[in-house]
């Protein structure tokens, strides 16, 4: 049976033959849940070589994050950084989506599950359905639209949102007047497409997987129940996830900030936190961790915007614990206008005329104010979302006390049984950059599973449209202006855009877009580039960055060489820095694209080159990530050069004993470092350091010198894991190191391990952000909170009658560890909170050691006395982080960390490519992080790994050898390493290696010869954009 | 700024006192927020806790018979710190030290001699049913209604006891009442710190109950069936009770009572704090009154759920609250507001304190009339 015949059964809803592998299992892996953690999961399994069944309960792909504004702490557009992801899935030849559908059953054993899937009709024809809308504009029936979360309403018949993937329409059978009582039925004969289909039945569908991987997410806290916020009888009082839907240009408001009462802009918004989180009542324990910083964003966002609106964040601990986090909530509590205020408020009524709210809160122990404003967002927390009992039930796992995924803490992704992993919310609330780690990290799992069974089902390579010749053609520019829906609209004139792009020279085709990235639009362009017998295209949209890889594939599909693209950026451009000028930002977006008409005349085709890739790893740092991600690429099959620096395996690591859920760190490091070491595929080094490191993605070569023998080894690897941790900070504050009795966490940890907390320790005080969080180390190191916790229950756990104190700014024990700060306070711990401004002062007097904190509910200063004190420290880089980062060229954060390609969605890997990162070397983070992180990674590596050759792009430099006169300086100034110098018999000559190269640019500019010349952006084409500008219209 | 030591001694004779879990508290002060209190003048019930967790509490502060324990701010604790039971423990410390209101003792001492708060004597605990052919309880009736010592004794309350036996006789209820053989059922001794007094009332009812082969009890305050329900099955009782509303509403929709006179009547209803938000129930006193023809319901502004206390429980019935920071004077603003003429109650408590309010007929609460279900319902039929 061939492939075809295969894809033709399934979508009769036929059970597809089962291929099995020799030793009996499937090359394919079913993911449940099309969000953010699912499509990475979906792309990666598929880039490695699995057929991928991608199960979506709602009609389209993309999950939560297809409904928020922006994203923090970068502000990304959330859809504009999604839906390339989106878009990638659909057109991949092994993913298939399957919509409408839910898992029924699991059925079978690892590595060979059949998975019962049943999709319920859509009552549309997704292959005929172009997502016009026609259906929905003459369909009668007004609902509330979900996407909007019921701000506005939808049809009973429309397409789940503009960008949806697949960009098809959906019925709503329980609102349908056809389908309740035969009535209606006009969309039948409006659609040209003849897409209707009122017989589609529910269909069950048998699929043969190797593993599975569920991530079906989370649903927003209905706050309803809550009456002390007001939430439904109250119209001004909104969810923050209504409140992203208000904010965002795709909302029903346009973006304009707006109050749902009377469409007014609100002057004074109040943020209430931790609604639905941290909280019995509900019986939502644990603490949602994603709430205080998208509320940061939320006020940051909207002071953007509205300047003049004055904002309260009302809160209890601000858990801004992430990477670049509190940096980013110290930006929002900053701004003019911006208050954060210690107590939660309570909406006390409502006035009759304006619709305001009044709050009324505590300001610290002294008064009680109430206050108005014209809007509330409740910062509603994660809850599983609705089908979770279900599907755990059909794929039997089993869920924690909450309705979580029950995972074990060294295991994070595996669910309770085996072969069946777990990703993104499910496993516990999270952000969006985890929830693509844990999808990447799932598909490592998956990986480990089906070593033997990569590229077993695959459809092959992307069809191949056979590439036009245009080298003789007359030229025909076709220009694509792009909506962006109101992103571009709403300032750019478009229709001005369009017909003044006619009249350009060489333009024979315009047509405008509502959304350019949209599957439809795409398809669009590849049928319109064919008809028009276009060569040469301009998309006016977004920016390259995001966009253009998008773009170069739709004009391979339409069988142009995809360098004949040339993008002009009127959204960031035009419409996004100038939205108070529309005719400015018009007469911008024409300039923008006159000069991308004037260097398209110019594009030439480019060719790609291929190079080999050499099958094994380097992995440098022997920790729990590093151990970690090299047992999960030698699992897949790889072979890997692990590097310690030190004489042992383990890492920061050793240092710690228990884990705040109390599991034994000792014992999981030993029985990691000993399947490390004899695994027959992972080759350690200790007392070894990299030392020189060349070459490119899939082929380095790397010498590592070894200090017990003095040698130096070389290594070839296709792909480097930095994994090199980081270390206890020594803080010389509060009499640290000029009274022993006060001490790092760490050291607490290592005499409690001992026994040496003993009877002394009648009054122990623990003293959080020694010396973070502050001018000289603003991070937040994200673990500590929880070490104070855990030392907290230790000493309370062995000695009832000793106090204990946590002094803190915030206790940030987010997630699951909020349940270990409750216990902690169960058993009588003691948490004060102090400011910056007042710190507690460690004294000696007498010789005995006491603290001094003010507290601010009492307003009074509390003298403790101390037999030991405890210091959180937080976690530093590594001290060779620079040395590593100008070796391997790839960058590191203010704060010392390395820094990845991309915040949100590229949290394991650099901008370089085939360099990656994992663990505490890219933040700081406990252990079962460390874990998820470097699994990641090990998938992300496996995705080159797995490939016998890789492309290199063709927008690179190239050398002019008879201009070139070997200077070097061009080796000198690449930040990629991709120039060597090689000797001729003309002298040095330098050539840029393709597979390293960026095409940055950095060495044709800095070129006294003018020899380098970067593909696409010759001086010819560049001057030719500049002429245009110049040349006016 | 004053420099203070925590008080381990203090935080441990408050957790023997059963305020344990307020070591619970985060201080995220939506207790204070919620708090009624902070409407008419500052209740900083966070700072209270607080020094509560460190075993510093002001024994002098007076702010600690404030709270009536109407459990808005218990019902919403995020950290499940059961609020009423930490202002028990304090307050149980405060009467150990002798320091309770002057007011509160009397009643105290009345309640330990004679069985009820009112100062009345054991003897006339029926007097209140006279003309009514009320027969005294024997074994195997169906119900035991236990009046409460306000509506047996308070001239104003006692209203509520005589149309509740009205109402009973003309749906043939099969009943009787006990007398001087029961006590005050002690509810709001034990909240307002006497813990001893509470337990020796309670027993003092069970075995008079258990004598008299009391089966199920029938009670028009919502206090007596909060401590019947919740507190007495904990010292061996084995009873089963019901809210005179609850009662009501099972005569009403089975047609045992007919309501025959139907005049217009805007009825706004007063939910009382120990029927709503400690007992749950909220529906049934709003069906009854939904049934009577000619009765239009309104609701209040703060209904239900978020219920406005009468001021009237935690021992406040018994202590004088200043002009000004009366709840009740509110409730009946806000009756005016939403344009009912008759605020309608549940509960003895509420009944006094509402009508205190309108006797004080402080401007802005004219036209207003109020009244226990009861005596509505007895008119109606």
């Amino acid at each position: 049976m061939t492939e075809h015949e295969i894809q033709e059964q399934e979508e009769q809803g036929q059970p597809e033959p089962v291929v099995l592998s020799s030793r009996g299992r499937v090359g394919a892996v079913m993911v449940v849940g099309g969000g953010v953690s699912g499509v990475q999961a979906s792309l990666d399994l598929a880039g490695m070589g699995y057929r991928v069944y991608l199960v979506e309960e709602s009609a389209a792909v993309g999950g939560r994050m297809a409904q928020l504004d922006k994203t923090f702490p970068t502000n990304d557009c959330s859809m504009c950084i999604l839906s390339p992801k989106l878009v990638e899935c659909y057109r991949h030849p092994d993913i298939r989506i399957l919509t409408n559908a839910s898992v029924k059953a699991v059925e079978g054993e690892p590595g060979n599950f059949r998975v019962r899937v049943v999709k319920r009709p859509r009552y549309v024809d997704e292959s005929k359905c172009v997502g016009c809308g026609t259906c929905a504009r003459y369909c009668p029936v007004k609902i509330p639209d979900p996407f909007n979360q019921n701000l506005s309403t939808t049809k009973a018949i429309r397409v789940p949102f503009a960008q949806a993937v697949p960009l098809a329409s959906v019925v709503e059978p329980e609102q349908c007047l056809f389908l309740l009582r035969q009535e209606c039925k006009i969309c039948y004969p409006v659609c040209k497409n003849r897409a209707i289909n009122f017989k589609q039945t529910e269909e069950e569908l048998e699929i043969a997987v190797g593993a599975v991987i569920l991530s079906p997410g989370y649903r927003p806290f209905d706050p309803s129940s809550k009456s002390e916020y007001g939430y439904g009888r109250f119209p001004n009082v909104v969810t923050s996830l209504e409140f992203e839907r208000i904010s965002t240009a795709s909302g029903p408001y346009q973006g304009e900030v707006v109050r749902p009462s009377d469409g007014r802009p609100p002057r004074r918004i109040a943020w209430i936190q931790c609604v639905g989180s941290r909280d019995v009542v509900s019986g939502n324990h644990y603490c949602s961790a994603v709430c205080c910083t998208y509320t940061a964003k939320q006020v940051i966002m909207t002071k953007e915007h509205h300047g003049e609106v004055e904002a309260a964040v009302f809160f209890n601990d601000v858990r801004a614990f992430g990477k670049g986090f509190d940096q980013y909530y110290e930006r929002a509590r900053h701004l003019p206008g911006v208050r954060y205020i210690w107590s939660t408020a309570a909406a006390v009524r409502e006035l009759p005329q304006t619709r305001n709210v009044v709050l009324r809160y505590c300001r610290d122990g002294s008064e009680v104010v109430e206050e108005e404003f014209d809007l509330v967002v409740l910062s509603v927390g994660l809850t599983p979302s609705a089908s979770v009992r279900s599907l755990a039930a059909a794929a039997g796992v089993r869920l924690n006390d909450y309705g979580f995924c029950e995972v074990q803490p060294f295991a994070p992704g595996e669910t309770s049984r085996p072969g069946v992993y777990a990703s993104g919310t499910f496993i516990q609330p999270m952000d969006i950059p985890e929830s693509v780690a844990t999808g990447s990290a799932a598909v490592s799992l998956c990986s480990q599973l089906l070593s033997e069974e990569r590229g077993l089902l695959l459809k092959g390579d992307m069809e191949q449209v056979r590439e036009r010749d245009v080298s003789g053609e007359a030229l025909r520019v076709g220009v694509f202006v792009c909506r962006c829906g109101t992103n571009i609209g709403s300032v750019v004139n478009v229709p001005e855009v369009v017909q003044y792009s006619g009249g350009l020279d060489g333009v024979t085709y315009v047509e405008e877009g509502l959304y350019s990235c949209a599957v439809d639009s795409i398809k669009r362009l590849t049928e319109v580039a064919g008809e028009k017998g276009l060569n040469r295209v301009v998309v006016a949209a977004c920016t390259p960055r995001t966009h253009e890889p998008l773009f170069r594939e739709t004009l391979r599909q339409a069988g142009l060489n995809p360098y004949l693209l040339e993008m002009a950026n009127i959204r960031e451009q035009c419409s996004w820095v100038h939205p108070w000028d529309k005719e400015a930002a018009t007469a911008k977006a024409k300039d923008l694209v006159r000069m991308a008409v004037a260097k398209s005349r110019l594009l030439e085709p480019l060719r790609s080159v291929i190079v080999p890739v050499e099958h094994s790893a380097l992995v440098i740092g022997g920790g729990v990530s590093g151990m970690t991600c090299a047992l999960s690429l030698a699992e897949q099959g790889y072979a890997v050069h692990l590097v310690e620096k030190s004489s042992s395996l383990g890492g920061l690591a050793k240092r710690l004993h228990t884990t705040l859920e109390g599991e034994d760190v000792h014992g999981f490091i030993e029985g990691l470092g000993k399947r490390v070491e004899g695994h027959s595929r992972i080759r350690v080094y200790t007392q070894a350091e990299v030392s020189e490191t060349s070459g490119f993605v899939g082929n380095f070569s790397t010498k590592v010198s070894l200090a017990a023998s003095s040698e130096t080894r070389e290594i070839r690897h296709g792909v480097v894991i930095i994994a090199t941790g980081g270390e206890e900070v020594k803080h010389r504050e509060y009499l640290y190191g000029d009274d022993a009795r006060v001490m790092t966490l760490l050291e607490m940890e290592e005499k409690l391990a001992k026994g040496d907390g003993g009877p002394g320790w009648q009054s122990v005080v623990i003293i959080g952000c020694a010396g973070s969080r502050e001018p000289d180390r603003p991070y937040c190191s994200r673990v500590c909170c929880g070490e104070m916790v855990k030392c907290a229950l230790r000493i309370k756990g062995s000695r009832p009658e000793s106090e204990v104190y946590v002094l803190h700014r915030d206790v940030r024990t987010y997630g699951f560890n909020e349940l270990h700060y409750k216990r902690a306070a169960e058993l009588g711990v003691h948490f004060i909170r102090f400011d910056l401004e007042d710190k507690p002062v460690v004294e000696v007097s007498g010789g005995a050691l006491r603290v001094m904190v003010t507290d601010r509910v009492l307003g009074k200063r509390l003298e403790i006395p101390a037999d030991v004190v405890g210091l959180a420290t937080g976690v530093a880089p590594a001290p060779d982080g620079e040395r590593l980062s100008k070796l391997f060229k790839v960058p590191l954060s203010e704060d010392g960390f390395f820094l990845e390609a991309h915040l949100k969605l590229r949290p394991v890997e650099f901008a370089a490519e085939g360099i990656f990162l994992c663990g505490v070397a890219h933040s700081p983070k406990f252990i079962g992080e460390c874990i998820s992180q470097a699994q990641a990674a090990a998938a992300r590596a496996g995705t080159i790994l797995s490939r016998d050759f890789i492309e290199a792009p063709g927008v690179v430099g190239v050398v002019d050898t008879d201009r070139c006169i070997g200077c070097g300086v061009c080796r000198t100034v690449c930040p990629f390493e991709a120039v060597v110098l090689n000797q001729t018999a003309e002298g040095l000559r330098a050539e840029v290696i393709p597979a390293s190269c960026k095409g940055c640019g950095l060495c044709s500019a800095r070129c006294p010869t003018r020899a380098i010349t970067i593909n696409c952006f010759s001086d010819e084409q560049v001057m030719s954009q500049v002429a245009a500008l110049v040349a006016g219209s | 700024m004053e420099t203070i030591s925590v008080f381990r001694e203090g935080i441990e004779a408050l957790g023997e006192a059963g305020g344990w879990d307020v070591r619970l508290c985060y201080q995220c002060s939506l207790c204070t927020a919620s708090c009624p209190w902070n409407s008419v003048r500052t209740f900083m019930l966070r700072r209270m806790l607080r020094e509560s967790q460190f075993g510093l509490v002001d024994l002098g502060s007076e702010d600690w018979w404030l709270c009536m324990t109407c459990g808005q701010c218990t019902v919403r604790c995020p950290r499940g710190v059961p609020i009423i039971d930490v202002m028990k423990a304090v307050r149980r410390l405060l009467v150990g030290s002798g320091t309770a209101p002057a007011r509160l003792h009397s009643a105290m001492t009345s309640l330990s001699s004679l069985g009820n708060p009112w100062l009345q004597e054991r003897e006339k605990r029926t007097d209140w049913a006279g003309g009514l052919g009320v027969k005294r309880f024997t074994s195997g009736m169906e119900l035991l209604y236990f009046s409460c010592c306000t509506a047996a004794y308070d001239p104003r309350a006692m209203g509520i006891a005589r149309a509740t036996v009205r109402v009973l006789q003309k749906a043939g209820v099969d009943f009787g009442i006990l007398g001087s053989a029961e006590v005050c059922c002690g509810e709001s001794a034990r909240k307002a710190g006497n813990e001893s007094l509470f337990r020796s009332l309670a027993q003092t009812n069970i075995e008079s109950f258990g004598r008299n082969g009391v089966t199920r009890v029938l009670t028009s305050s919502p206090h007596c069936y909060y401590s019947f329900r919740n507190e007495y099955p904990q010292l061996g009782a084995a009873f089963e009770v019901v809210h005179f509303t609850q009662y009501l509403w099972g005569l009403v929709s089975q047609g045992r009572l007919k309501f025959s006179r139907g005049t217009k009547l805007r009825v706004a209803y007063h939910d009382p704090c120990y029927l709503g938000r400690h007992s749950g129930v909220y529906d049934e006193p709003r069906r009854v009154l939904g049934s009577i023809p000619g009765v239009e319901l309104v609701e209040l502004p703060d209904s239900r759920e978020t219920a406005l206390c009468c001021g009237g429980g935690g021992g406040r019935i018994w202590m004088e609250t200043k002009v000004g920071e009366r709840f009740s004077d509110i409730r009946l603003e806000q009756t005016r507001s939403v344009g009912a003429e008759l605020l309608v109650t549940a509960c003895p408590y509420c009944l006094l304190n509402l009508d205190a309010s309108v006797a004080a007929g402080a401007e802005g609460r004219g036209g207003v009339g109020v009244k226990d279900i009861s005596e509505l319902v007895a008119e109606a039929v």
